[in-house]
This record gives C-alpha cells, structure tokens and sequence, in this order.
C-alpha cells in the first residue's frame, strides 16, 4: 500500500490512506448534513423511510463529520508531523496501520448501526457498547505511536518537541479520558447498554465530555494543525513562540471547566454553570492569543494571500475560530444564554466552528500535504480558489441563517401577551423558520460542491502524480 | 452582610469531601497556570523558546 517515493525516511504510506479518506468522508459527512438541513425544511424528503429520517441522519452526519472527517484528518496530520518535527519514522507503521484499518471498519459500522438506530442515545457518544470499546482501543493505540515516535527521537538533534506535538498529545489524552468515563455503562444485551450515571450527574458527565469534545478533538488537536501548517504554508515561522506555548498551557488548564454551561437554568447546582460561563469568558484571552499568533505569522507578507489559495482557507480558519471563540463564550453567559439555549443560534453557533475553523484549517492542510505526499503541485489552483469560494459563501450563509432563526425563535418562544399568555404557538415559531431552513441548505449545498470539488482535485493530481512516476520510470529504464 | 459579601459567604462546616477535592484541585490548577505563564514568559527563556519557531520550517 505504501507508494511512497520522495521521502523514503518517513512512513507517508498510512498517512496518503488517512488523508484521501479524510476527503471522501468529507464529502459523505457533508452530503448527509445538507440532506438532513434539507428534510427540516421540507419534511417529505424523509420520503418515510426509517434510516434515513432526520433523528438517525443527524447522528450519522455529526458522527461522520467529527468522527470520521475530523478524526481521519487528526490521525494523518499527527503521523505526518510527529515524523518531521522529531525527524524520525513512526515508532511502528504496523501499528499505524492498524490504526487505520480498524478506524475505518469502525466508522462503517458506526454508520450502518446508526441508520438501524441503534444508540446509546448520549450526545456525541452514540455508538453502541461493543463499538464504543473498538474506538477507545483504537484511539488508545494511536496514542501509543505518537509517544512512542516522540520518545525514540534522537534527543541530541531534537533535544525540543514542537509545539503542535503539545496540542496533539493534550488531545490525545483528554480524549480518552473523557470518552471512557462518559462511556462507562453497563452492557445488557449485544447492542444494549445502560450509562452507569443518572440523573443530574449524567448531564454533568455528558456535558462535560460535550462540550470537552469541542475543547480537545475538535479545538487542540486542528490547533496542532494550524501551529505545524501555517507557518510550513506561509514559510514564516509562527509569531511568538512563546504565546504558543501559553497558550497550550492555558487551554490545557482551562477548557475542562466549562462543559456546565450547557446546563444554564436545569436541575445542576446554580453555582457550576456560573462557574462554566466565568471561565468560558475568561477563555476568550487565550483563544484569541492563539488566533493572532496565527494570523500574525503572516506579518510582511499579507500579500501572499493574493495568490496562496491554500494558505488563505488556513488564515480564513483563524478568523472563524476567533470569531466562533468569541461567539461561544457570550452564549455561555445566563442572561445571553436564556435567549440562545434550545434555539438555532446554537446550530450557528457549533457551524461556525466546525465549517469555518475545523474544516477549513483541515482543507488547508490537506492540500499542502496532498502536494508534499505525491510530490506535485495541484491538478488545478483554480479548482482550489473555487473551493475557497464555495466553502466561505457556503458557511456564512448557514451560519447567518442560523443566527436570525435562533434569535428570533428565542425571542418568539419567550413573548407574551397583554394577557401574560404566550404570544406565539411552537408550530408559528416553527413556521416562522421556513425561510432561513431553506438559506441554511443552500449554505450546505454550497460547502459540499466544494468538497466534491476538493475530491475531484485531489483524486487527479494524484493520478497526475502517479502518472508522472511512470512516465519517469519508463525514461529511465 | 452587602449582597456580595453574601454571594460570596461559605459555610465550611458543610462542605463535603468532594466539596474539599474540588477546591483543592481548583487551586493547585491555578497555581500551575500561574507557574506555566511565569515559566514560559520569563526573560531569560525568550530565546530558547523563540528558536525552536524556525527548526519547523526546514523538517522536509
């Protein structure tokens, strides 16, 4: 499987695997989530089919989404780095691909057990038991890799591990910690299984791995991402070294307290979504230091994002990724919160950072890998210029839908009458959206055609690549 | 007692366990953020840590 050429030092193999396949899950990812926007806006799309009604298709696009796009593109971006910023191979391509392997099988059986609505119907958790314990394993064993290459590199030459190593590795271990413990339940049947928590502790628990799925997978790890990519694209290095490393530090020390703000006003002691928001607030320091310290690597040469389409999806990452740390955290505060919560302004909200900042900051990076990996350029830069495009417009629209939709819904909902009666039934509320359903699917449609633009790009320069490779061979034989 | 002095009144004597776990690991986590930021903001680091931005840019 390994058609590496170029750079027979590293193990490219695993990570060309991971990286073609983080596209089509894009692709896939993508397509279910405009479907499922599309089945809100007109719910004979459902066309009463089981498998594919809005309840089983949202789980399998989130899930498709985070696990399989995000993840893919986590696992083949940390086995490329760790072997350049530690200038040795992975400590075992067997176990890499393994790894690989095993993910994948897995996300295809987290699809099909989803669509049969099989879950444990916990937010982000859903897959049953039996595969539940499949992930974490093979998580576990893309931990040990990463170490372990990180622990036999020669310590005289890279005495430092990089900063984007740090994010990594946070990730890592936060990950499996929160996945296991929000996981614990206890098995009844092959596909049954019970959360060993209840009550207010669960949405605790619950939240708590929620909102840290956001802090270490979906923020740490593609920060791991921007601090290797943006200055490899840029060729600057990053603008302070130093504020990245407090930054990580910060995020590290910070982020696991705020998973109560998604418990504003329930059952949870008041003091602890207080708490949550506080320290969501006093997260928007750190993010935003992050965030400049990418942007800012660009200092004296801004120009080049005339012309580096690649380099523009990662600095238009940065600016959703401030822009969606800023919005989180004033949505965390109870008295903005009383208005957001339950409403689309959320779905906003989580799109802003997903679409905006995790996969564009992905997209980026796998276009510079896609180049180094084959050994090319692109098949077209256009194709790439058009894809930024398609995935900016594409966002904001879904995210500018989602904002007038959910303020006026929380604005509706909590409206009343002369009479101190509700001013509007749910089903107006719910009528009232209609317009901005339908603006949200035309977003969607629009980040997906750039995702099938990407794959298409990406499948002909690796054709024109190997291609290449044979013409060069045939010459010289 | 002011109204901030009330939200901010404690009864110790009925805290918990988990109550002084808690607050113990909040503290100890303060104080190594506060270590971390003095650690890698100092003076006398800026150097070293500043270099190590530019080995990234010639790994391949």
């Amino acid at each position: 499987m390994d058609t590496t050429m170029t750079k027979p030092q590293y193990d490219d193999g695993v990570v060309k695997y991971l990286t073609v396949l983080a596209v089509v899950f894009l692709v896939l990812g993508t397509l279910m989530g405009t479907f499922a926007a599309a089945q809100l806006a007109w719910p004979a799309l459902n066309f009463d089919i089981a498998e594919i009604t809005f309840a089983r298709l949202r789980v399998m696009h989130t899930n498709t989404v985070i696990f399989a796009f995000g993840g893919m593109t986590l696992m083949a971006t940390a086995f490329y780095t760790v072997q350049r910023t530690n200038g040795i191979k992975l400590w075992s391509n067997n176990m890499a691909w393994t790894t690989a392997i095993l993910f994948t099988i897995g996300l295809l059986l987290a699809v099909i057990t989803l669509s049969l609505g099989m879950t444990q119907g916990k937010e982000y958790h859903e897959l049953i038991w039996p595969l539940d314990i499949a992930v974490a394993i093979v998580w576990v064993l893309y931990t040990f890799n990463f170490v372990m290459t990180i622990a036999s590199r020669n310590k005289e030459t890279h005495s430092h591990v990089y900063v984007s190593n740090w994010f990594f590795l946070g990730m890592m271990i936060m990950i499996t910690y929160l996945y296991v413990v929000n996981g614990l339940a206890i098995p009844v049947s092959l596909f049954q299984s019970y959360s060993i928590f209840s009550g207010v502790q669960d949405a605790m628990i619950q939240w708590w791995w929620g909102h840290n799925a956001v802090g270490f997978f979906l923020t740490a790890g593609f920060l791991a991402i921007m601090y290797y990519f943006v200055p490899k694209q840029a060729q600057r290095p990053v603008y302070s070294y130093r504020l990245s490393v407090i930054h990580f530090w910060a995020l590290m020390f910070g982020y696991v307290w705020l998973g109560a703000h998604h418990l504003q006003y329930t059952a949870l002691p008041d003091w602890t979504g207080s708490l949550g928001a506080v320290i969501s607030l006093a997260m928007i320091i750190p993010s935003w230091g992050g965030a400049l310290n990418g942007m800012l690597t660009l200092s004296g040469a801004w120009d080049r994002l005339r012309t580096d389409y690649i380099l523009r999806f990662l600095i238009m990452a940065l600016a959703f990724y401030a822009m969606s740390t800023f919005e989180g955290p004033v949505m965390s505060a109870k008295t903005v919160n009383a208005l957001s919560h339950y409403t689309d302004w959320t779905i906003g909200h989580v799109h802003s950072g997903a679409l905006g900042w995790v996969a564009m900051v992905s997209i980026g990076a796998i276009y510079h890998m896609i180049m180094k990996l084959w050994n090319t350029e692109m098949y077209s830069m256009r194709l790439i210029n058009f894809h930024f495009w398609l995935a900016t417009i594409g966002t904001v629209l879904y995210i500018v839908a989602m904002w007038v939709s959910g303020i006026m819904q929380g604005l509706m909902w909590r409206a009343y009458d002369e009479y101190g009666m509700l001013a509007y039934t749910f089903a107006e509320s719910v009528a009232a959206m209609h317009p901005y359903y339908v603006m949200r699917t035309i977003g969607g449609i629009l980040f997906t055609s750039g995702a099938v633009v990407m794959l298409y790009n990406v499948v002909m320069t690796i054709k024109m690549a190997q291609a290449k490779q044979t013409s060069a061979v045939a010459a010289n034989a | 007692m002011s109204n901030i002095q009330q939200y901010f009144s404690t009864d110790w004597s009925a805290m918990t366990g988990q109550d002084w776990a808690g607050l113990i690991i909040t503290v100890l986590i303060f104080i190594g953020m506060a270590v971390a930021f003095w650690w890698a903001l100092r003076p006398s680091k800026r150097k070293e840590l500043e270099d190590q931005k530019f080995k990234v840019l010639n790994d391949d």
